[in-house]
């Protein structure tokens, strides 16, 4: 077992992406199918050998050397220990369930081909980032989930707006990915390596409050290293995990088939940031500046998405910015060290932020593609496996006892109430207060969702006549649900702490052994008010949800009310504007200035067409009378300059 | 009494002068042919002349054998000159060298 070869698991998925990508739709929709589902439950299979070999608490490692640079060497590299365990199984698992759901979803798609090798691809490059075992193999795998959901963002190419929207992501992306490479730019100068093992080696002897004597960093103080270090990590985590300011492109990221929005903008890729922290936990622990400002982004991401996503009503926009606030929630507990909190909300999330997407897609597969939950209603009694399904994950991601969500985000809650923070003591319950209140807003706007979508009656033709999911998609569904449900035993909290801080306990041991010198844990007990708040929470959302929906008069007060902040709510707090106009638009300006003065007035103008217009007049005015064609005056200048000749030399011998 | 070397150059130079204008200035080609002969004697009246006052050493027919063959081309360049000139007279109807600027451009 110890000799099993991890290249499989993501070179399977890739060899099915390469298949179906240069045979295409000759294969057939059959045969496209088995090839992309089988090539994910292998690598499933693959994952599961790979896990039990190190279920008991060994790491599995295999590398060899890419390349060396100066004194970098870099290796081709893959381990497994629980942490990448983890992952590997939520992204072969749920990967593979949503393949199963696209055969459905996609079945009348004139493009399966393409869509499933770019699904399999995806799933091969975010195997990568998992596998990986430094920085560099980690980024391969961080550009590669980076392409295939720009591919698949833009799959309908055809619609400009989608285009857009896959461009949109990816150049946000491309902001964040500046920080991570600036972010390994600075692993190398401070340490020398990019492999993880060696990083935590090197930081493990870090004197942190010792000023550095060589190197790039020379005279700057190793805790200040440490710091930007970690900050340049948060910009591509800020980037790939839709934190703020770079959460803007999940939301059009929905442009793409909603498997894909389930898949990579929900389970996934979108959990790489919050993966690539918990890596880097040992770096992380040693910067309490650098914590708390992941902490702060993580709670104002999870409250502001989550205020947006109370006002909109786009079934999938509603989603995506819940997941945005639940990224959030992941961030704000890596913020606060409960590595393992993270982790156990970030596979909780992926089963029912998955379920919910998938639903969401049965859904508009169901109303032919409308999104708009005003023309929705009523529902369960025309989609009755999907609308229980739906209830089922929105109950999981609300905190109702005792789904997964419950757990899991009471995990990061209590921790992050728990916490102490010396630098910053307003932190922790800052943090608190904007995470519970992101929680209430959660089960406020997905119960409304919930309600609005399955309860009362149909508000349109379409709803009346809504059509029930294929067998394919509903056996995805409920297999998710069951998982959403099942989930709550992760972070359940039992003697001796929860499944699965003990799994990954030997992961973060000696993180957090930093972390207890650096910020000394509050009282131990058993957070009850922290439980019951949550649960209160949960509760008070989804009432408030029920009392608004079913109350018109009172819904209108409401509105009236709030007033101006709803309205922006409604529209996303204008930020997309704001960038537009502060970003977008000077960049844009200044690319016109490059490109008519600069680009086509100097380069093009003087530099190219002005020194052929110098060699042209030149010609034209001084060579082309001397080609006369008269011979005589050829002559003549042959005359003139011999006796030029002539007398140059007879001058010497007068 | 012998004709030193120095007359015998300045008859040379003369006449490659009176040859040089002829072939630099007239219009009609057979002239500028005549005043290309000029110039080939006038350089095989130099060779002659230094044939039989060597600057150094004693006098040697060197100058001599060139000026044959000066002569031998002399006479091919006169048979193909005038043939062109025929060829073009017979073409254009002129021999006029300024009408002749094929060259141009």
């Amino acid at each position: 077992m110890q000799t099993f070869p991890l290249i499989w698991i993501p070179l399977v998925p890739l060899l099915g992406a390469a298949v179906l990508g240069i045979l295409g739709n000759r294969l057939g929709r059959a045969n496209i199918n088995l090839i992309a589902c089988g090539s994910i439950l292998t690598a499933l299979a693959g994952s599961l050998f790979a896990v039990a070999s190190v279920a008991g608490g060994a790491t599995l490692a295999q590398s060899f050397t890419w390349f060396h640079v100066g004194t970098v060497d870099v290796s081709w590299g893959f381990t497994v220990d629980r942490l990448s365990a983890t992952l590997l199984l939520v992204v072969t698992g749920i990967g593979f369930l949503i393949h199963v759901y696209s055969t459905g979803y996609m079945a009348h798609d004139p493009a399966p081909a393409r869509y499933f090798a770019y699904l399999n691809l995806f799933v091969s490059a975010m195997l990568v980032l998992v596998l990986g075992d430094n920085l560099v193999v980690l980024f391969v795998g961080w550009e590669g989930v980076g392409l295939c959901s720009y591919l698949l963002i833009g799959f309908w190419y055809e619609d400009p707006d989608k285009a857009l929207a896959g461009r949109k992501a990816f150049i946000v992306n491309r902001i964040g990915d500046l920080g991570f490479t600036l972010a390994v730019f600075a692993c190398i100068a401070m340490f020398g390596t990019v492999s993880f093992h060696g990083l935590a080696e090197q930081t493990g002897q870090l004197r942190i409050d010792q000023p550095l004597l060589q190197g790039v960093f020379a005279g700057w103080g190793t805790g200040s290293v440490i710091t930007l270090i970690g900050l340049l990590f948060l910009v591509g985590v800020a980037g790939k995990s839709a934190q703020i300011p770079l959460y803007v492109w999940l939301p059009d990221a929905m442009a793409g088939p909603t498997p894909v929005s389930a898949l990579i903008h929900a389970a996934t890729m979108v959990t790489a940031g919050v993966y690539l922290m918990c890596r880097l936990s040992f770096l992380y622990v040693y910067s309490g500046t650098a914590l708390t400002v992941v902490g702060a982004i993580g709670a104002a991401t999870a409250l502001f998405a989550a205020i947006i996503a109370c006002a909109q009503n786009d079934i999938k926009k509603v989603l995506a910015y819940s997941t945005v606030s639940q990224l959030g929630f992941m961030v704000l507990a890596v913020g606060v060290g409960a590595f393992w909190a993270a982790i156990a909300h970030l596979v909780t999330h992926a089963f029912f932020k998955a379920c919910l997407f998938l639903t969401a897609g049965s859904v508009i597969h169901g109303m032919h593609d409308e999104q708009d939950v005003r023309r929705m209603g009523g529902l369960l009694k025309r989609m009755p496996q999907t609308g229980a399904a739906f209830i089922v994950a929105t109950a999981a991601i609300t905190g109702v006892v005792p789904l997964s969500g419950f757990f899991s985000k009471d995990a990061i809650l209590s921790l992050v109430q728990g916490t102490r923070n010396a630098g910053a003591p307003w932190a922790p319950a800052l943090f608190y207060v904007a995470g519970s209140l992101a929680a209430l807003g959660t089960a406020y706007y997905m119960w409304r969702l919930a309600l609005l979508t399955f309860y009362g009656q149909p508000r349109t033709e379409q709803a009346a006549h809504a059509h029930e999911a294929t067998w394919s998609m509903t056996f995805v569904t409920w297999t998710l649900a069951a998982g959403s449900v099942a989930g709550l035993w992760l972070a359940l909290p039992l003697e001796g702490g929860a499944p699965m801080e003990r799994w990954l306990a030997p992961v973060f041991e000696e993180s957090l052994t930093h972390l207890t010198a650096l910020r000394p844990p509050a009282e131990e007990g058993i957070p009850w008010l922290a439980f019951l708040v949550a649960f209160a929470i949960a509760w008070a959302g989804a009432g408030i949800a029920y009392v608004l929906w079913r109350d018109a008069a009172l819904r209108e007060r409401a509105t009236r009310m709030l007033g101006w902040i709803r309205v922006a709510a409604e529209n996303k707090f204008y930020v997309d504007e704001i960038y537009q106009s502060l970003i977008v638009r000077p960049i844009a300006v200044s690319a016109r200035f490059l490109w008519r003065f600069v680009d086509q007035g100097l380069i093009d103008g003087v530099a190219v067409r002005g020194s052929a217009a110098v060699v042209q007049a030149f010609s034209r005015y001084a060579l082309r009378p001397l080609q006369n064609g008269n011979a005589q005056s050829y002559a003549m200048v042959m005359a003139l300059g011999m006796a030029t000749l002539l007398w140059l030399i007879l001058k010497g011998h007068a | 009494m012998a004709v030193p070397l120095n007359h015998y150059l300045a008859v040379a130079t003369l006449l490659f002068g009176i040859g040089l204008c002829g072939a630099l200035v007239r219009r009609n080609s057979l002239t500028v042919f005549m005043s290309i002969e000029l110039m080939l004697n006038a350089a095989n009246l130099t060779f002659l002349a230094f044939a039989r006052y060597p600057l150094r050493g004693p006098p040697a027919v060197n100058g001599q054998a060139v000026a044959f063959f000066v002569m031998a081309v002399a006479a091919a360049e006169a048979a193909v000159g005038l043939a062109i000139i025929i060829a073009v007279f017979r073409v254009r109807g002129s021999v006029n060298i300024d009408d002749l600027r094929s060259l141009r451009n």
